[in-house]
């Protein structure tokens, strides 16, 4: 009998649900993405049955590969809905043969690359794309995704609902687009990608591990495309903007949970070896004429990554890339960045002036870390009375439980300084 | 000791993530282990089949044919002293919850 192993590796089911999902999809066709995760979905469930009594196989992948191939012959037996499939272009008339072959490594792959043409295609909108993303590429449950993306199980039924109904209507290809069409995918893709990323990003303030994996699945998922596509620049450039972000990720909270400033964070924390693969990919993302938003935020990174401190950072360049980054995109958000590197440049209160301006743009009305940087600052500069009364004005506009946290620590701070200095 | 079939009823697996499959993975395995002897054998049920009702008709439905949640899922076979310790012993499976457990003592007990 073969060796058991004990346990499995971290994720095992997810990852393989991910990778499962695209091979039966390109199997059963995308009209029957939800046929692929009900057979997924069986696999798993047999592979629970049999591990839990029997042991870990000492080759689990295989096993459920093995199982799948089963059930996916015996449901294209079963079924004759596959004929029409099979006859556009699918699978041709001896089914075992050629399941056995989409089964192989690099077809896997393939058929991953295939599901994130198909999860993001255009036709879709955005917030569908990153759900259809999440369940079926990432292998999140409903209510994983509902809780990555703060929002209800009801919401991202629906959002899966209409995504998949859509890609049946429109009877999307399962393929890797071709010539002059590539080009305008790849941008959509990036863009879904990019947007999963930062909702990972931003929302893991809120504090739960989930939102995490969110940007590790948006790393891993454009790792594949950068493999693939190795001469795309953005793609380069977007992958290097990931991990410079993600390098920083334990810093960004305290043992507690609770959130450490970007000036206070402690560098040795950063890490390492993905800031290092950040350099790889912006270096690689330099070859051509290609400049995009993500080659700038990049850069901007790598320009906080390469920095000995926070004091010793370059903010000139920084600055410089924000305002470039403003004509390329113009985005309120970069308007708040650069008024805040205004403070390294020309001191607090230029920096403040400018905030104050920003708070007449209506896009940043109710966005809370507008009031919180002008509290902080207020801090600095030693106006207490100020700084507590924008503090309680970002707290009225609903920043996550530990941004409250935060917030709430330093309006204590600021009444214990002013209770000593008068 | 008497044996007792634990029926149980429903499609709670159907909805549980992969990693929440990988976790329960390990609550069922302590499960089995802590049973011992006392756990037969378990088997989960296909949710595809027929229903039969009499030999006129014959087959008078393809399955699925119920209510998701009266659908037999899976059975365990286990030995108990009695009915209350099978019934504490379905209290303790990380299935239920998941799904309904009906604990059906066998008929014709077995004389050991």
């Amino acid at each position: 009998m073969a060796k058991k192993s004990e346990q499995l590796v971290e994720h095992l089911f997810r990852t393989e649900y991910g990778k499962l999902v695209a091979t039966m999809t390109r199997i059963f066709g995308t009209s029957h993405i939800q046929l692929a995760e009900d057979i997924v979905q069986e696999t798993l469930i047999s592979a629970l049955d049999h591990w839990s009594i029997e042991g870990i196989p000492s080759n689990p992948v295989g096993w459920l590969v093995q199982v799948a191939k089963r059930k996916a012959l015996n449901e294209l037996k079963r079924n004759k809905m596959m004929q029409k499939h099979h006859q556009s272009g699918g699978l041709s008339q001896d089914p075992s043969y050629q399941i056995g072959a989409v089964f192989l490594q690099d077809e896997i792959k393939d058929s991953q690359l295939r599901m994130i043409f198909t999860c993001c295609h255009p036709s879709l909108n955005v917030e569908s794309q990153i759900a259809l993303t999440l369940k079926t590429l990432c292998g999140f449950g409903i209510r994983e995704v509902a809780n990555a993306l703060l929002t209800t199980e009801s919401t991202i039924n629906k959002r899966l609902y209409r995504a998949k109904a859509s890609i049946r209507e429109s009877n999307l290809p399962f393929c890797i687009p071709q010539g002059k069409e590539l080009e305008s995918r790849l941008e959509s893709v990036s863009l879904t990608l990019y947007l999963l990323f930062n909702e990972g990003y931003n929302a893991t303030i809120g504090g739960t591990l989930i939102q995490k994996e969110l940007c590790l699945e948006a790393v891993r998922l454009t790792k594949l495309l950068v493999d693939y596509f190795e001469e795309n620049q953005k793609l380069c450039a977007l992958l290097s903007l990931m991990c410079f972000h993600t390098a920083r990720f334990e810093a960004r909270l305290d043992d507690h949970g609770a959130i450490v400033l970007f000036e206070d964070q402690n560098r040795m924390l950063w890490n390492k070896e993905l800031i290092n693969i950040g350099m790889l990919y912006l270096k690689k993302s330099m070859h051509g004429q290609s400049l995009s938003a993500y080659h700038i935020e990049a850069s901007i990174g790598a320009e906080h990554c390469l920095a000995e401190s926070f004091e010793t950072t370059n903010w000139q360049n920084i600055y410089n890339y924000y305002k470039l980054l403003g004509k390329l995109k113009p985005n309120p958000i970069i308007q708040l960045n650069l008024a805040i590197i205004q403070s390294k440049l020309e001191g607090i209160e230029t920096s403040l002036t400018s905030l104050n301006k920003l708070t007449k743009n209506k896009a940043l009305k109710n966005y809370h870390l507008l009031p919180a940087t002008q509290g902080i600052f207020n801090m600095k500069l030693g106006n207490y009375k100020k700084a507590i009364a924008y503090l309680h004005e970002a707290q009225k506009l609903r920043p996550s439980l530990t941004e409250n946290k935060f917030i709430e620590e330093k309006i204590l701070e600021c009444n214990t300084l002013l209770s000593t200095s008068s | 000791m008497q044996e007792f079939l634990l029926i149980l009823k429903g499609d709670g697996m159907n909805h549980l993530s992969p990693n929440e499959l990988q976790n329960i993975m390990a609550e069922y395995k302590a499960w089995a282990n802590k049973l011992g002897d006392q756990y037969l054998s378990g088997q989960r049920l296909e949710e595809t089949g027929a229903l039969l009702t009499n030999k006129e008709e014959g087959i008078t439905t393809d399955g699925p044919f119920l209510e998701s949640k009266e659908i037999i899922a899976g059975f365990f076979l286990i030995q108990a002293a009695d009915q209350e310790e099978a019934n504490k012993i379905a209290m303790s499976s990380p299935h239920l919850g998941l799904y309904a457990i009906e604990v059906r003592p066998i008929a014709f007990p077995k004389m050991k």
